[in-house]
Protein backbone atom coordinates (compact mmCIF):
# COMPACT_ATOMS: atom_id res chain seq x y z
CA UNK A 1 0.00 0.00 0.00
CA UNK A 2 2.78 2.42 0.98
CA UNK A 3 4.77 1.51 -2.14
CA UNK A 4 1.67 2.14 -4.24
CA UNK A 5 1.26 5.60 -2.68
CA UNK A 6 4.93 6.37 -3.29
CA UNK A 7 4.60 5.24 -6.90
CA UNK A 8 1.56 7.53 -7.40
CA UNK A 9 3.42 10.44 -5.82
CA UNK A 10 6.36 9.88 -8.18
CA UNK A 11 3.98 9.90 -11.15
CA UNK A 12 2.31 13.09 -9.90
CA UNK A 13 5.63 14.90 -9.39
CA UNK A 14 6.91 13.75 -12.79
CA UNK A 15 3.67 14.97 -14.40
CA UNK A 16 3.89 18.41 -12.82
CA UNK A 17 7.58 18.76 -13.67
CA UNK A 18 7.01 17.72 -17.29
CA UNK A 19 4.05 20.09 -17.68
CA UNK A 20 5.93 22.99 -16.12
CA UNK A 21 8.98 22.36 -18.30
CA UNK A 22 6.78 22.31 -21.41
CA UNK A 23 5.12 25.64 -20.53
CA UNK A 24 8.52 27.17 -19.70
CA UNK A 25 9.86 26.01 -23.05
CA UNK A 26 6.83 27.59 -24.77
CA UNK A 27 7.59 30.94 -23.11
CA UNK A 28 11.24 30.69 -24.15
CA UNK A 29 10.20 29.82 -27.70
CA UNK A 30 7.88 32.87 -27.75
CA UNK A 31 10.94 35.08 -26.95
CA UNK A 32 9.22 36.65 -23.99
CA UNK A 33 11.00 39.96 -23.35
CA UNK A 34 9.78 41.71 -20.18
CA UNK A 35 12.22 44.60 -20.71
CA UNK A 36 10.69 45.34 -24.11
CA UNK A 37 7.25 45.23 -22.51
CA UNK A 38 8.31 47.78 -19.90
CA UNK A 39 9.93 50.02 -22.55
CA UNK A 40 6.73 49.91 -24.68
CA UNK A 41 4.75 51.92 -22.12
CA UNK A 42 4.79 55.27 -23.98
CA UNK A 43 3.67 53.60 -27.21
CA UNK A 44 0.70 51.93 -25.49
CA UNK A 45 -0.19 55.28 -23.98
CA UNK A 46 0.06 56.99 -27.37
CA UNK A 47 -2.11 54.30 -28.95
CA UNK A 48 -4.88 54.56 -26.35
CA UNK A 49 -4.69 58.39 -26.27
CA UNK A 50 -5.30 58.59 -30.00
CA UNK A 51 -8.38 56.38 -29.61
CA UNK A 52 -10.28 59.11 -27.78
CA UNK A 53 -12.46 60.82 -28.52
CA UNK A 54 -13.95 58.21 -30.88
CA UNK A 55 -14.86 59.45 -34.36
CA UNK A 56 -18.56 58.56 -34.40
CA UNK A 57 -18.94 60.01 -37.92
CA UNK A 58 -17.97 56.60 -39.30
CA UNK A 59 -20.75 54.82 -37.37
CA UNK A 60 -22.94 54.41 -40.48
CA UNK A 61 -20.13 52.85 -42.52
CA UNK A 62 -19.11 50.67 -39.61
CA UNK A 63 -22.67 49.46 -39.01
CA UNK A 64 -23.14 48.63 -42.71
CA UNK A 65 -19.89 46.64 -42.78
CA UNK A 66 -20.83 44.99 -39.49
CA UNK A 67 -24.12 43.83 -40.97
CA UNK A 68 -22.22 42.50 -43.96
CA UNK A 69 -19.85 40.63 -41.62
CA UNK A 70 -22.79 39.26 -39.66
CA UNK A 71 -24.45 38.09 -42.89
CA UNK A 72 -21.21 36.42 -44.02
CA UNK A 73 -21.05 34.65 -40.66
CA UNK A 74 -24.72 33.66 -40.76
CA UNK A 75 -24.68 32.35 -44.34
CA UNK A 76 -21.37 30.58 -43.77
CA UNK A 77 -22.61 28.96 -40.57
CA UNK A 78 -25.89 27.90 -42.22
CA UNK A 79 -24.03 26.28 -45.13
CA UNK A 80 -21.67 24.59 -42.67
CA UNK A 81 -24.59 23.21 -40.63
CA UNK A 82 -26.24 21.77 -43.75
CA UNK A 83 -23.02 19.97 -44.65
CA UNK A 84 -21.91 19.14 -41.11
CA UNK A 85 -25.10 17.34 -40.05
CA UNK A 86 -24.83 14.47 -42.56
CA UNK A 87 -21.07 14.32 -42.06
CA UNK A 88 -21.66 14.24 -38.30
CA UNK A 89 -23.98 11.26 -38.69
CA UNK A 90 -21.45 9.53 -40.91
CA UNK A 91 -18.68 10.16 -38.37
CA UNK A 92 -20.70 8.97 -35.34
CA UNK A 93 -19.57 5.46 -34.48
CA UNK A 94 -22.87 4.52 -32.77
CA UNK A 95 -24.82 5.31 -35.95
CA UNK A 96 -22.44 4.41 -38.77
CA UNK A 97 -20.11 1.42 -39.19
CA UNK A 98 -16.52 2.11 -38.16
CA UNK A 99 -15.19 1.68 -41.69
CA UNK A 100 -17.21 4.73 -42.72
CA UNK A 101 -17.06 6.70 -39.47
CA UNK A 102 -13.26 6.68 -39.11
CA UNK A 103 -12.41 8.04 -42.61
CA UNK A 104 -15.08 10.74 -42.20
CA UNK A 105 -13.50 11.70 -38.87
CA UNK A 106 -10.12 11.97 -40.62
CA UNK A 107 -11.69 14.14 -43.34
CA UNK A 108 -13.20 16.46 -40.72
CA UNK A 109 -9.83 16.64 -38.95
CA UNK A 110 -8.12 17.55 -42.23
CA UNK A 111 -10.66 20.33 -42.88
CA UNK A 112 -10.18 21.67 -39.35
CA UNK A 113 -6.43 21.75 -39.66
CA UNK A 114 -6.34 24.20 -42.58
CA UNK A 115 -6.01 27.78 -41.23
CA UNK A 116 -8.97 30.02 -41.98
CA UNK A 117 -6.82 32.77 -43.48
CA UNK A 118 -5.37 30.29 -45.99
CA UNK A 119 -8.85 29.08 -46.96
CA UNK A 120 -9.94 32.70 -47.38
CA UNK A 121 -6.93 33.45 -49.64
CA UNK A 122 -7.75 30.47 -51.83
CA UNK A 123 -11.45 31.44 -52.02
CA UNK A 124 -10.59 35.05 -52.95
CA UNK A 125 -8.24 33.79 -55.66
CA UNK A 126 -10.91 31.39 -56.92
CA UNK A 127 -14.06 33.56 -56.95
CA UNK A 128 -12.73 37.11 -56.63
CA UNK A 129 -13.03 39.81 -53.96
CA UNK A 130 -16.14 40.47 -51.83
CA UNK A 131 -18.31 38.78 -49.22
CA UNK A 132 -18.90 35.58 -51.22
CA UNK A 133 -15.37 34.15 -50.81
CA UNK A 134 -15.57 35.13 -47.14
CA UNK A 135 -18.77 33.15 -46.76
CA UNK A 136 -17.23 30.15 -48.50
CA UNK A 137 -14.16 30.28 -46.29
CA UNK A 138 -16.26 30.50 -43.12
CA UNK A 139 -18.45 27.60 -44.23
CA UNK A 140 -15.47 25.40 -45.08
CA UNK A 141 -13.61 26.17 -41.88
CA UNK A 142 -16.69 25.70 -39.66
CA UNK A 143 -17.56 22.42 -41.34
CA UNK A 144 -14.62 20.62 -39.75
CA UNK A 145 -15.42 21.73 -36.23
CA UNK A 146 -19.21 21.45 -36.42
CA UNK A 147 -19.01 17.99 -38.04
CA UNK A 148 -16.70 16.75 -35.28
CA UNK A 149 -18.85 18.26 -32.56
CA UNK A 150 -22.09 16.86 -34.00
CA UNK A 151 -20.52 13.41 -34.31
CA UNK A 152 -19.35 13.49 -30.70
CA UNK A 153 -22.76 14.68 -29.55
CA UNK A 154 -24.53 11.88 -31.45
CA UNK A 155 -22.12 9.40 -29.91
CA UNK A 156 -23.13 10.43 -26.40
CA UNK A 157 -26.81 9.55 -27.05
CA UNK A 158 -28.14 7.11 -24.43
CA UNK A 159 -27.76 3.70 -26.10
CA UNK A 160 -30.75 2.40 -24.12
CA UNK A 161 -33.06 4.91 -25.79
CA UNK A 162 -31.57 4.16 -29.20
CA UNK A 163 -32.10 0.42 -28.62
CA UNK A 164 -35.67 1.08 -27.45
CA UNK A 165 -36.52 2.97 -30.65
CA UNK A 166 -34.80 0.35 -32.80
CA UNK A 167 -36.73 -2.29 -30.87
CA UNK A 168 -40.05 -0.93 -32.16
CA UNK A 169 -39.05 -2.12 -35.64
CA UNK A 170 -37.86 1.33 -36.68
CA UNK A 171 -35.53 1.65 -39.66
CA UNK A 172 -32.00 3.08 -39.38
CA UNK A 173 -33.21 6.53 -40.43
CA UNK A 174 -36.14 6.43 -37.99
CA UNK A 175 -33.87 5.27 -35.18
CA UNK A 176 -31.49 8.16 -35.84
CA UNK A 177 -34.37 10.65 -36.20
CA UNK A 178 -36.17 9.65 -33.00
CA UNK A 179 -33.52 7.89 -30.92
CA UNK A 180 -30.41 9.99 -31.50
CA UNK A 181 -31.41 13.46 -32.74
CA UNK A 182 -33.83 14.47 -29.94
CA UNK A 183 -31.19 13.68 -27.34
CA UNK A 184 -28.60 15.81 -29.16
CA UNK A 185 -30.73 18.81 -30.12
CA UNK A 186 -29.97 21.08 -27.14
CA UNK A 187 -26.21 20.76 -27.50
CA UNK A 188 -26.37 21.03 -31.28
CA UNK A 189 -28.34 24.29 -31.13
CA UNK A 190 -26.14 25.65 -28.41
CA UNK A 191 -22.87 24.90 -30.16
CA UNK A 192 -24.15 26.09 -33.55
CA UNK A 193 -25.01 29.52 -32.11
CA UNK A 194 -21.66 29.57 -30.34
CA UNK A 195 -20.01 28.78 -33.68
CA UNK A 196 -21.97 31.66 -35.24
CA UNK A 197 -20.45 33.98 -32.66
CA UNK A 198 -16.97 32.62 -33.42
CA UNK A 199 -17.62 33.01 -37.14
CA UNK A 200 -18.59 36.64 -36.66
CA UNK A 201 -15.26 37.28 -34.98
CA UNK A 202 -13.42 35.28 -37.66
CA UNK A 203 -15.30 37.12 -40.44
CA UNK A 204 -14.08 40.40 -39.00
CA UNK A 205 -10.55 39.30 -39.86
CA UNK A 206 -11.37 38.08 -43.37
CA UNK A 207 -11.52 41.64 -44.75
CA UNK A 208 -7.73 41.69 -44.40
CA UNK A 209 -7.48 39.39 -47.42
CA UNK A 210 -10.20 41.14 -49.41
CA UNK A 211 -13.08 38.91 -48.35
CA UNK A 212 -15.38 41.79 -47.37
CA UNK A 213 -16.94 42.94 -44.12
CA UNK A 214 -15.64 44.87 -41.18
CA UNK A 215 -12.10 43.58 -41.65
CA UNK A 216 -11.63 45.87 -44.66
CA UNK A 217 -12.19 48.93 -42.46
CA UNK A 218 -10.03 47.53 -39.67
CA UNK A 219 -7.03 47.34 -41.98
CA UNK A 220 -7.90 50.68 -43.66
CA UNK A 221 -8.09 52.61 -40.38
CA UNK A 222 -5.13 50.82 -38.79
CA UNK A 223 -2.84 51.48 -41.76
CA UNK A 224 -3.82 55.14 -41.78
CA UNK A 225 -3.36 55.35 -37.96
CA UNK A 226 -7.01 56.47 -37.50
CA UNK A 227 -7.28 54.87 -34.06
CA UNK A 228 -10.26 57.11 -33.14
CA UNK A 229 -12.15 55.25 -35.88
CA UNK A 230 -10.76 51.84 -34.90
CA UNK A 231 -12.29 52.26 -31.45
CA UNK A 232 -15.76 52.64 -33.05
CA UNK A 233 -15.19 49.35 -34.84
CA UNK A 234 -14.17 47.72 -31.58
CA UNK A 235 -17.24 49.03 -29.76
CA UNK A 236 -19.59 47.72 -32.46
CA UNK A 237 -17.91 44.30 -32.53
CA UNK A 238 -18.09 44.04 -28.74
CA UNK A 239 -21.81 44.91 -28.78
CA UNK A 240 -22.59 42.35 -31.50
CA UNK A 241 -20.58 39.60 -29.79
CA UNK A 242 -22.34 40.33 -26.49
CA UNK A 243 -25.73 40.11 -28.19
CA UNK A 244 -24.74 36.80 -29.83
CA UNK A 245 -23.61 35.52 -26.45
CA UNK A 246 -27.02 36.38 -25.03
CA UNK A 247 -28.65 34.69 -28.02
CA UNK A 248 -26.64 31.54 -27.25
CA UNK A 249 -27.98 31.59 -23.71
CA UNK A 250 -31.60 31.98 -24.89
CA UNK A 251 -31.23 29.24 -27.50
CA UNK A 252 -29.73 26.86 -24.96
CA UNK A 253 -32.58 27.52 -22.55
CA UNK A 254 -35.22 27.15 -25.27
CA UNK A 255 -33.78 23.93 -26.70
CA UNK A 256 -33.06 22.02 -23.49
CA UNK B 1 -28.25 -29.03 -12.65
CA UNK B 2 -31.23 -29.52 -10.36
CA UNK B 3 -34.19 -30.63 -12.43
CA UNK B 4 -37.05 -28.12 -12.51
CA UNK B 5 -39.73 -28.91 -10.02
CA UNK B 6 -42.78 -30.40 -11.66
CA UNK B 7 -46.00 -28.48 -11.31
CA UNK B 8 -47.87 -29.84 -8.36
CA UNK B 9 -51.16 -28.95 -6.87
CA UNK B 10 -50.54 -27.26 -3.55
CA UNK B 11 -52.82 -25.13 -1.45
CA UNK B 12 -52.30 -21.46 -2.14
CA UNK B 13 -53.57 -18.68 0.08
CA UNK B 14 -56.54 -16.90 -1.46
CA UNK B 15 -54.71 -13.56 -1.64
CA UNK B 16 -51.96 -15.06 -3.74
CA UNK B 17 -54.18 -16.56 -6.38
CA UNK B 18 -53.82 -15.03 -9.83
CA UNK B 19 -55.95 -11.97 -10.34
CA UNK B 20 -56.54 -12.62 -14.02
CA UNK B 21 -57.25 -16.14 -15.15
CA UNK B 22 -54.66 -17.80 -17.35
CA UNK B 23 -55.13 -18.62 -21.02
CA UNK B 24 -56.66 -21.86 -22.12
CA UNK B 25 -54.50 -22.95 -25.04
CA UNK B 26 -55.13 -25.81 -27.37
CA UNK B 27 -52.22 -28.21 -27.61
CA UNK B 28 -52.14 -27.78 -31.40
CA UNK B 29 -51.38 -24.04 -31.26
CA UNK B 30 -47.68 -23.56 -32.06
CA UNK B 31 -45.64 -22.02 -29.25
CA UNK B 32 -44.85 -18.32 -29.44
CA UNK B 33 -41.33 -18.88 -28.17
CA UNK B 34 -39.16 -21.98 -28.19
CA UNK B 35 -35.75 -22.31 -26.57
CA UNK B 36 -33.97 -25.56 -27.19
CA UNK B 37 -30.63 -26.18 -25.47
CA UNK B 38 -29.96 -22.46 -25.63
CA UNK B 39 -26.72 -21.22 -24.11
CA UNK B 40 -25.84 -17.55 -23.65
CA UNK B 41 -22.28 -16.58 -22.85
CA UNK B 42 -20.44 -13.40 -21.93
CA UNK B 43 -16.86 -14.32 -22.75
CA UNK B 44 -16.01 -17.39 -20.71
CA UNK B 45 -19.00 -16.94 -18.41
CA UNK B 46 -22.06 -19.06 -19.13
CA UNK B 47 -24.89 -16.69 -18.26
CA UNK B 48 -27.81 -18.91 -19.19
CA UNK B 49 -28.51 -22.50 -20.13
CA UNK B 50 -32.06 -23.59 -20.94
CA UNK B 51 -32.46 -27.19 -22.12
CA UNK B 52 -36.09 -26.61 -23.12
CA UNK B 53 -38.55 -23.79 -22.62
CA UNK B 54 -41.73 -23.17 -24.56
CA UNK B 55 -44.03 -20.20 -24.13
CA UNK B 56 -47.56 -20.57 -25.45
CA UNK B 57 -49.36 -17.66 -27.14
CA UNK B 58 -51.27 -15.58 -24.59
CA UNK B 59 -49.33 -16.90 -21.61
CA UNK B 60 -48.29 -14.53 -18.84
CA UNK B 61 -44.90 -15.93 -17.96
CA UNK B 62 -43.19 -14.36 -14.97
CA UNK B 63 -39.48 -15.09 -14.58
CA UNK B 64 -38.13 -15.03 -11.05
CA UNK B 65 -34.53 -15.04 -9.93
CA UNK B 66 -31.93 -13.05 -8.09
CA UNK B 67 -29.74 -10.46 -9.81
CA UNK B 68 -27.43 -12.22 -12.23
CA UNK B 69 -29.63 -15.30 -12.49
CA UNK B 70 -30.11 -14.84 -16.24
CA UNK B 71 -33.52 -13.11 -16.41
CA UNK B 72 -32.36 -10.12 -18.42
CA UNK B 73 -30.21 -12.34 -20.60
CA UNK B 74 -33.31 -14.38 -21.43
CA UNK B 75 -35.24 -11.23 -22.36
CA UNK B 76 -32.36 -9.96 -24.49
CA UNK B 77 -32.16 -13.30 -26.30
CA UNK B 78 -35.86 -13.21 -27.12
CA UNK B 79 -35.67 -9.57 -28.22
CA UNK B 80 -32.71 -10.35 -30.47
CA UNK B 81 -30.33 -8.05 -28.61
CA UNK B 82 -28.12 -11.01 -27.83
CA UNK B 83 -27.35 -14.03 -30.01
CA UNK B 84 -27.26 -17.45 -28.34
CA UNK B 85 -23.84 -19.08 -28.20
CA UNK B 86 -25.48 -22.44 -28.85
CA UNK B 87 -28.89 -24.01 -29.22
CA UNK B 88 -32.04 -23.18 -31.11
CA UNK B 89 -34.23 -20.16 -30.40
CA UNK B 90 -37.43 -19.38 -32.25
CA UNK B 91 -39.66 -16.40 -31.54
CA UNK B 92 -42.96 -16.39 -33.42
CA UNK B 93 -41.39 -19.01 -35.69
CA UNK B 94 -38.41 -16.84 -36.54
CA UNK B 95 -34.80 -16.62 -35.47
CA UNK B 96 -34.26 -13.30 -33.68
CA UNK B 97 -30.52 -13.46 -34.27
CA UNK B 98 -30.99 -13.60 -38.04
CA UNK B 99 -30.25 -10.09 -39.39
CA UNK B 100 -32.66 -10.64 -42.30
CA UNK B 101 -35.57 -11.21 -39.89
CA UNK B 102 -34.52 -8.88 -37.10
CA UNK B 103 -36.48 -5.76 -38.04
CA UNK B 104 -39.71 -7.59 -38.89
CA UNK B 105 -39.45 -9.54 -35.64
CA UNK B 106 -38.56 -6.44 -33.61
CA UNK B 107 -41.90 -4.96 -34.64
CA UNK B 108 -43.72 -8.03 -33.24
CA UNK B 109 -41.81 -8.21 -29.94
CA UNK B 110 -42.10 -5.14 -27.72
CA UNK B 111 -39.88 -4.54 -24.72
CA UNK B 112 -40.38 -2.46 -21.60
CA UNK B 113 -36.98 -1.82 -20.07
CA UNK B 114 -36.22 -1.36 -16.42
CA UNK B 115 -35.21 2.27 -17.06
CA UNK B 116 -38.18 2.80 -19.45
CA UNK B 117 -35.86 4.46 -22.02
CA UNK B 118 -38.33 7.11 -23.13
CA UNK B 119 -36.99 10.23 -24.86
CA UNK B 120 -37.11 12.74 -21.98
CA UNK B 121 -37.26 15.91 -24.10
CA UNK B 122 -40.24 14.78 -26.16
CA UNK B 123 -43.93 14.84 -25.34
CA UNK B 124 -45.60 11.75 -23.95
CA UNK B 125 -47.66 11.32 -27.12
CA UNK B 126 -44.51 11.49 -29.28
CA UNK B 127 -42.97 8.73 -27.22
CA UNK B 128 -46.10 6.62 -27.55
CA UNK B 129 -46.17 7.21 -31.31
CA UNK B 130 -42.65 5.79 -31.50
CA UNK B 131 -44.36 2.44 -31.04
CA UNK B 132 -45.78 2.62 -34.57
CA UNK B 133 -42.50 3.48 -36.33
CA UNK B 134 -42.21 -0.06 -37.62
CA UNK B 135 -45.43 0.09 -39.62
CA UNK B 136 -45.64 3.76 -40.68
CA UNK B 137 -44.11 4.80 -44.03
CA UNK B 138 -40.60 6.09 -43.35
CA UNK B 139 -41.06 9.49 -45.03
CA UNK B 140 -44.18 10.24 -42.97
CA UNK B 141 -42.58 9.34 -39.68
CA UNK B 142 -39.36 11.19 -40.47
CA UNK B 143 -41.23 14.48 -40.86
CA UNK B 144 -43.55 13.69 -37.96
CA UNK B 145 -46.66 13.25 -40.13
CA UNK B 146 -48.15 10.17 -38.50
CA UNK B 147 -51.44 8.94 -40.00
CA UNK B 148 -54.59 10.15 -38.22
CA UNK B 149 -55.46 6.56 -37.27
CA UNK B 150 -52.17 6.23 -35.39
CA UNK B 151 -52.85 9.49 -33.53
CA UNK B 152 -56.27 8.20 -32.52
CA UNK B 153 -54.76 4.90 -31.42
CA UNK B 154 -52.08 6.69 -29.37
CA UNK B 155 -54.69 8.85 -27.65
CA UNK B 156 -56.88 5.85 -26.95
CA UNK B 157 -53.95 3.94 -25.43
CA UNK B 158 -53.01 6.95 -23.33
CA UNK B 159 -56.56 6.96 -21.97
CA UNK B 160 -56.34 3.22 -21.36
CA UNK B 161 -53.15 3.52 -19.28
CA UNK B 162 -54.49 6.49 -17.33
CA UNK B 163 -52.43 9.18 -19.04
CA UNK B 164 -55.31 10.82 -20.90
CA UNK B 165 -54.74 14.56 -20.89
CA UNK B 166 -51.02 14.20 -20.26
CA UNK B 167 -50.04 13.54 -23.88
CA UNK B 168 -48.72 17.07 -24.40
CA UNK B 169 -46.50 16.97 -21.30
CA UNK B 170 -42.78 16.41 -21.69
CA UNK B 171 -41.68 13.04 -20.37
CA UNK B 172 -39.08 14.62 -18.10
CA UNK B 173 -41.89 16.33 -16.18
CA UNK B 174 -43.63 13.04 -15.37
CA UNK B 175 -43.39 11.06 -12.14
CA UNK B 176 -41.84 7.59 -12.07
CA UNK B 177 -45.24 5.90 -12.13
CA UNK B 178 -46.41 8.04 -15.05
CA UNK B 179 -43.25 7.25 -17.00
CA UNK B 180 -43.88 3.58 -16.38
CA UNK B 181 -47.37 3.98 -17.86
CA UNK B 182 -45.93 5.86 -20.84
CA UNK B 183 -43.50 3.00 -21.43
CA UNK B 184 -46.39 0.51 -21.28
CA UNK B 185 -48.34 2.73 -23.73
CA UNK B 186 -45.44 2.71 -26.20
CA UNK B 187 -45.25 -1.09 -26.00
CA UNK B 188 -49.03 -1.39 -26.56
CA UNK B 189 -48.81 1.05 -29.49
CA UNK B 190 -46.42 -1.36 -31.15
CA UNK B 191 -49.29 -3.88 -31.46
CA UNK B 192 -46.77 -6.62 -30.80
CA UNK B 193 -47.56 -10.31 -30.36
CA UNK B 194 -45.11 -10.62 -27.47
CA UNK B 195 -44.36 -8.07 -24.77
CA UNK B 196 -41.24 -8.42 -22.66
CA UNK B 197 -40.93 -6.46 -19.45
CA UNK B 198 -37.55 -6.48 -17.73
CA UNK B 199 -37.90 -5.57 -14.05
CA UNK B 200 -40.67 -3.13 -14.99
CA UNK B 201 -41.52 -2.14 -11.43
CA UNK B 202 -38.12 -2.10 -9.78
CA UNK B 203 -38.07 1.74 -9.75
CA UNK B 204 -41.52 2.05 -8.19
CA UNK B 205 -42.72 1.85 -4.61
CA UNK B 206 -44.69 -1.31 -3.69
CA UNK B 207 -48.13 0.24 -4.18
CA UNK B 208 -47.29 1.76 -7.56
CA UNK B 209 -45.58 -1.49 -8.56
CA UNK B 210 -48.77 -3.43 -7.95
CA UNK B 211 -50.84 -0.87 -9.87
CA UNK B 212 -48.40 -0.91 -12.79
CA UNK B 213 -48.44 -4.70 -13.00
CA UNK B 214 -52.23 -4.77 -12.76
CA UNK B 215 -52.41 -2.26 -15.61
CA UNK B 216 -49.89 -4.14 -17.75
CA UNK B 217 -51.52 -7.52 -17.20
CA UNK B 218 -54.98 -6.06 -17.82
CA UNK B 219 -53.96 -4.40 -21.11
CA UNK B 220 -52.16 -7.52 -22.27
CA UNK B 221 -55.07 -9.80 -21.33
CA UNK B 222 -57.49 -7.66 -23.36
CA UNK B 223 -55.26 -8.06 -26.40
CA UNK B 224 -54.42 -11.74 -25.91
CA UNK B 225 -50.73 -10.92 -26.18
CA UNK B 226 -47.97 -13.14 -24.79
CA UNK B 227 -46.33 -11.47 -21.81
CA UNK B 228 -42.98 -12.25 -20.25
CA UNK B 229 -42.08 -10.32 -17.13
CA UNK B 230 -38.83 -10.46 -15.19
CA UNK B 231 -39.52 -9.78 -11.57
CA UNK B 232 -37.89 -9.90 -8.17
CA UNK B 233 -41.06 -10.10 -6.10
CA UNK B 234 -42.48 -13.65 -5.96
CA UNK B 235 -45.67 -12.51 -4.25
CA UNK B 236 -46.50 -10.15 -7.13
CA UNK B 237 -45.51 -12.74 -9.71
CA UNK B 238 -47.81 -15.33 -8.13
CA UNK B 239 -50.68 -12.87 -8.23
CA UNK B 240 -50.39 -11.88 -11.88
CA UNK B 241 -48.71 -14.78 -13.70
CA UNK B 242 -50.34 -17.66 -15.50
CA UNK B 243 -47.01 -19.47 -15.29
CA UNK B 244 -43.82 -19.02 -13.31
CA UNK B 245 -40.27 -19.80 -14.24
CA UNK B 246 -37.47 -19.65 -11.69
CA UNK B 247 -33.85 -19.14 -12.68
CA UNK B 248 -30.84 -19.56 -10.46
CA UNK B 249 -27.29 -19.06 -11.67
CA UNK B 250 -28.43 -19.20 -15.28
CA UNK B 251 -30.33 -22.45 -14.95
CA UNK B 252 -34.01 -23.34 -14.82
CA UNK B 253 -35.00 -24.47 -11.31
CA UNK B 254 -38.76 -24.05 -11.46
CA UNK B 255 -41.35 -24.13 -14.22
CA UNK B 256 -44.99 -24.40 -13.38
CA UNK B 257 -48.23 -22.68 -12.47
CA UNK B 258 -48.05 -19.98 -9.80
CA UNK B 259 -50.09 -21.94 -7.31
CA UNK B 260 -47.43 -24.65 -7.37
CA UNK B 261 -44.66 -22.24 -6.40
CA UNK B 262 -43.97 -22.82 -2.73
CA UNK B 263 -41.63 -21.36 -0.15
CA UNK B 264 -39.36 -24.32 -0.83
CA UNK B 265 -39.22 -23.34 -4.52
CA UNK B 266 -38.45 -19.77 -3.55
CA UNK B 267 -35.52 -21.09 -1.51
CA UNK B 268 -34.20 -22.88 -4.56
CA UNK B 269 -34.71 -19.91 -6.89
CA UNK B 270 -32.96 -17.58 -4.47
CA UNK B 271 -30.51 -20.14 -3.12
CA UNK B 272 -27.51 -18.08 -4.23
CA UNK B 273 -26.91 -14.53 -5.27
CA UNK B 274 -25.27 -11.35 -4.21
CA UNK B 275 -23.91 -10.92 -0.70
CA UNK B 276 -26.06 -9.27 1.94
CA UNK B 277 -25.93 -5.46 1.92
CA UNK B 278 -28.51 -4.16 4.36
CA UNK B 279 -30.16 -5.30 7.52
CA UNK B 280 -32.97 -6.90 5.51
CA UNK B 281 -30.35 -8.68 3.47
CA UNK B 282 -29.02 -10.36 6.58
CA UNK B 283 -31.53 -13.05 5.71
CA UNK B 284 -30.31 -15.39 3.00
CA UNK B 285 -31.94 -14.50 -0.35
CA UNK B 286 -33.92 -17.70 -0.35
CA UNK B 287 -35.19 -17.05 3.14
CA UNK B 288 -36.26 -13.55 2.15
CA UNK B 289 -38.25 -14.83 -0.82
CA UNK B 290 -39.85 -17.48 1.31
CA UNK B 291 -40.70 -14.91 3.95
CA UNK B 292 -42.22 -12.70 1.27
CA UNK B 293 -44.42 -15.58 0.20
CA UNK B 294 -45.64 -15.91 3.73
CA UNK B 295 -46.93 -12.40 3.62
CA UNK B 296 -44.03 -10.55 5.15
CA UNK B 297 -43.13 -7.40 3.25
CA UNK B 298 -39.37 -7.13 3.07
CA UNK B 299 -37.45 -4.55 1.14
CA UNK B 300 -35.83 -6.03 -1.91
CA UNK B 301 -32.30 -4.94 -2.84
Amino acid sequence: MRRERARRLRYKVCGWLTGSALVGWAFWWSQVDLAALVRSGPRWRDFFTRMVPPDWSVTGVVLRSTVETLMIALAGTALAVVLALPLGFLAASNVTPAWIAQPVKWLLGFIRSIPLILVAFVCVMAVGLGPFPGMLAIAFHSLGMLGKFYAEEFETADPGIVAAIEGTGASWAQTVRYGVVPQSVPQIFSFTVYRLEMNFRDSAVLGLVGAGGIGYYIQLYMRSFRFERVVVLVVVVVVVVTLLDQLTFWVRRWAR
Amino acid sequence: MTPPRAAASSPVPRVLRTAVSGPRQEASVPPAIVLDNVVARFGELRALYLPRLEVRPGERLFVLGHSGSGKTTLARLIKGRLAPAAGRLRVLGQDPADPAQRRALARRVAMIDQEFHLVPRLRVVDNVLHGCLGRVPAWRSLVGLYPAAEWRRAESILDEVGLGGLGERRVDTLSGGQRQRAAIARALMQQADVILADEPVSNLDPELAEDALELLVGCVARRGVTLIVNLHQPELAKRFASRLVGLADGELVFDGPPEAFTAEDAQRVYRSGRPARSSDDQLAPGARAAAALQGLRLAHG
